[in-house]
């Protein structure tokens, strides 16, 4: 009966993963604090397999500036700059499809294993790449 | 002394419904005497984005019609372009597609357990079918990169191969799941309270199902042996097999309540266990598209010309996309959904007639509702709401059939009207 | 204490299901977050039930504490009343959170308030039953006031009795057992409160303070009806057969007592909420009077035999 599972369960680790950490803190910015100075830890996340498509990984110096990912693009996220014949991403807009990574034909595009990008700006350092 | 007939209204933003809907019911005491449903709520302009943008983006946009359907409508509008343009599928892809299709399936019906209990109250039920879902979601990540939008099928084939290596690991997740198949089959259908909650509940005659045009478990659990992948065998089902399941195949005599459908979504998962082992073993070698080049694919798809239809068996049933393409333009010029929820609909009428308010949460789920997929329908005239009666709605039709068939679609701002 | 104890039902219930769960003092933190919260009363509501309902189920909850012993200290105003008048001011909260959903003026409340009243007569009827029969077979003993809690707690019955007796106080308890989650409003019962259903049935309509009051209610409801059931059924102190006797065989009592509130609540209120899903209201109410009452009344024909063999 069900009641087996429940007590079997009762007695065993929880499946629920303890990421960031096991019981909400009193502050959330606050333990993102700590963190950062190194006085609290924070449990990782479940691991990613390889093939994972997180936020996308550029290479400047591959790029020939044929705009074939802006065409593909479902979201508009890749602009392209005109002077340097390179592309700008905002990765706030991406949905990681990754059409563009086969879309290119040098291969100056992949996707990461990074998927931590939660932000409070559209435009932030992390989430634009060049 | 008359009792009186209250009017108790649920959703759009209700706890029991997952998506949003409206219901309204009349009610006398706790029994239900009338039910009146209005969509549209959900309603996001798909197609009209659709046809401003080039087929590839098109396929992501298809993509993000629903989350646990993800895989249906780009397969089924895939293969409207396919047949539309004329292009031609390795046999390796075909069975990737019908591999990432049935894992979507169990991931689907798998999350619908745990909803349907979740909807009796069962809460540990809930926790215990989406603990085993993530053993499917692990695999879909380790196969596609994401546990849920896979970004798998393109025009012409699929974008990933599945490697050696990654074989045992599906083959593992396939014994576990057959190990747990008799405890999940155990669990729901011979406890007490499920079947005291669902043992004719939301009855659906199958002359009523045929009649309301039901498709896939709704109309399978009524009796109705009705599947797309086998009355209109497409990808590699033809080569497979695959039959309707129905109630009666687990020994039960069909009533057509939420029990049956209950039992028919557990077996198909029995059934998508087995077509991903064949086809595992069956795949043969060989290329995965036949268009690896985007640029070239774009080319092909711009001097395209005809029209297509694609059909796929969806967790929920048969969902249609009919595509027409005209040369020289890059998007398509005519895309119509139709998807499985949308049959599935008018069946809630006959469910809830003589049932409690109780029993709106479980009926309402047993269909699967995937409402985001089915809202295309929301007419607005000149800024105001309109509901349109059925003469008006068929001569609506008729036009756009015409125009359709005519000449391609002049898009005029607000006289925009997607029937 | 009684969010103590909820604290410990809730994270006992996840673990069973295979999730971390709150940490113990998150009713704690529940009630306090509600009682900073605004209180919303809504415009078609009766003013003065509204605000009156939920203060009336915490009082009837705590009054009914100092009714019944705790450990070993006897009731507190066990001169003032007895086992009837628990009776009754156990059915007060629930009769307050009727009204109180009846004045919120939402259809959803009027439907769990409406729900709440018929369950109340469904299990009101095998509760009186079981405590009818063990204050009568308390009477035939002869030591003392037949409902008063004092006088069943310091003679538990399963020694008095012969074998027939001990069959019917088992099948008393075990109808007992399954009235609580009924009166508690726990699944499989609490259709009520159904929150898939009705969206929180007769509590939608309630904030802040207001719905901090009741859900204190709940928490002292559980404490009593675990209490009166442990005070019916096992009123045994650990001290005594110890031999430690003073303070320290007092706080032994207490700690003790405490456990055994503990196994009640695990058993009747924390398990059933997490093996069973949730039953319809006519199916509650016809496996109340039929089946349930059919029990009580067994356990009570059988304590009658049995006094008319052992004499």
């Amino acid at each position: 009966m069900i009641l087996k599972t429940l007590f079997s369960q009762l007695l065993t680790r929880p499946v629920t993963n303890r990421f960031p950490v096991k019981y909400m803190p009193r502050s959330v910015t606050g333990l993102l604090r700590k963190v950062e100075e190194g006085k609290a830890k924070i449990h990782p996340p479940v691991p990613v397999p390889e093939s994972f498509r997180g936020k996308l990984a550029y290479d400047r110096e591959k790029c020939i500036g044929c705009q074939l990912c802006i065409r593909v693009c479902p979201a508009s996220v890749i602009k392209f700059k005109p002077e340097e014949k390179k592309i700008r991403i905002h990765v706030a807009r991406c949905t990681f499809c990754s059409q563009c990574v086969d879309a290119c034909p040098v291969g100056a595009l992949s996707m990461s294993q990074e998927f931590l990008l939660a932000d409070y700006d559209r435009f932030s350092e992390n989430l634009v790449v060049e | 002394m008359e009792s009186k007939t209250f009017e108790i209204p649920i959703g759009p933003v209700h706890p029991a419904l997952k998506e949003q809907i409206r219901f309204t019911f009349q009610v006398e005491g706790e029994r239900i005497v009338g039910v009146d449903i209005k969509p549209g709520f959900a309603h996001r302009g798909i197609e009209f984005m659709g046809m401003h943008r080039n087929l590839v983006q098109v396929l992501y946009l298809a993509e993000r019609i629903c989350g646990i359907c993800s895989i249906s409508h780009p397969i089924a509008l895939i293969q409207a372009v396919e047949n539309a343009a004329g292009i031609e599928v390795p046999p390796r892809a075909q069975y990737i597609r019908v591999i990432v299709a049935e894992l979507e399936r169990i991931h689907s019906h798998l999350l619908w357990a745990g909803v349907a209990a979740h909807e009796l109250g069962f809460d540990t039920l809930l926790h215990l079918t989406w603990k085993v879902r993530e053993k499917v979601l692990d695999i879909l990540e380790e196969l596609t990169g994401n546990r849920v939008n896979y970004a798998i099928p393109i025009y012409g084939g699929v974008r990933r191969d599945i490697a050696a290596e990654q074989y045992p690991r599906v083959q593992d997740m396939i014994r576990y799941y057959r190990g747990l198949f008799e405890e999940l089959c155990d669990r729901f259908l011979n406890d007490a309270s499920v079947e005291a909650r669902t043992r004719d509940v939301g009855v659906l005659e199958p002359e009523e199902a045929e009649e309301l045009c039901a498709v896939g478990p709704t109309a399978r659990a009524s009796g109705l042996r009705k599947d797309v992948r086998q009355d209109w065998p497409y990808l590699v089902y033809g080569d497979l097999g695959v039959k309707a399941i129905t109630p009666e195949d687990y020994g039960l005599e069909t009533r057509g309540d939420v029990y049956d459908r209950i039992v028919v979504r557990l077996l198909e998962v029995g059934q998508s266990l087995s077509i991903i082992e064949r086809c595992l073993e069956e795949m043969p070698e060989g290329e995965i598209t036949s268009i690896p080049k985007i640029p070239a694919l774009l080319a092909q798809l711009k001097k395209a010309e005809g029209e297509g239809i694609g059909r796929h068996e969806a967790p929920r049933g048969e969902v249609i996309h009919y595509v027409r393409l005209e040369a020289g333009v890059e998007a398509p010029v005519v895309w119509k959904v139709k998807a499985p929820t949308y049959s599935n609909l008018l069946s809630w009428y006959p469910m809830f007639e003589d049932q409690e308010i109780a029993d709106i949460p479980i009926v309402a789920a047993s269909i699967d509702p995937c409402i985001c997929c089915m809202d295309r329908v929301h007419l607005v005239r000149g800024g105001r709401k309109e509901l349109v009666w059925k003469e008006e709605l068929l001569k609506l039709s008729w036009e756009k059939t015409k125009r359709i068939a005519g000449h391609g679609l002049r898009i005029t701002g607000a006289n925009d009207e997607r029937a | 204490m009684a969010l103590v104890y909820k604290g410990i039902d809730r994270k006992l219930a996840a673990r069973m299901q295979g999730r971390i769960g709150p940490p113990i003092r998150q009713p704690f933190l529940d009630l306090g977050k509600l009682l900073v919260k605004e209180t919303v009363i809504p415009r078609t509501a009766v003013r003065w039930a509204f605000s009156l309902m939920p203060f009336l189920a915490v009082v009837a909850s705590a009054t009914v504490l100092l009714y019944l012993p705790i450990g070993p200290f006897s009731p507190v105003l066990s001169s003032y009343g007895d086992l009837i008048l628990v009776l009754y001011l156990l059915a007060v909260p629930a009769i307050a959170m009727a009204i109180g959903g009846f004045a919120a003026g939402s259809p959803y409340a009027a439907v769990g308030a409406q729900r709440e009243l018929v369950m109340l007569m469904s299990y009101e009827f095998p509760l009186a039953v079981v405590v009818v029969a063990l204050a009568w077979r308390v009477a035939g003993l002869g030591v003392g006031p037949a409902f008063s809690l004092a006088t069943l707690a310091a003679n538990p019955l399963w020694t008095q009795v012969g074998p027939l007796g001990v069959l019917g106080l088992v099948l008393l308890l075990l109808a007992l057992l399954v009235v609580t989650p009924a009166e508690l409003s726990k699944i499989p019962f609490d259709i009520p409160e159904a929150e898939t259903e009705i969206a929180g049935g007769l509590m939608v309509e309630y904030s802040g303070a207001n719905l901090a009051l009741f859900y204190l209610a709940d928490a002292l409801k559980t404490v009593a009806m675990a209490a009166l059931v442990v005070a019916l059924f096992v009123p045994y102190g650990i001290a005594a057969p110890l031999g430690i006797g003073g303070v320290g065989g007092q706080i032994l009592d207490l700690a003790f007592f405490f456990v055994k509130l503990f196994c009640v609540i695990f058993a009747a209120v924390t398990t059933v909420r997490v093996a069973f899903a949730r039953l319809k209201v006519d199916q509650i109410a016809r496996g109340f009077w039929i089946p349930l009452t059919a029990v009580a009344v067994a356990g009570l024909l059988l304590l009658v035999l049995d006094k008319a063999v052992v004499g």
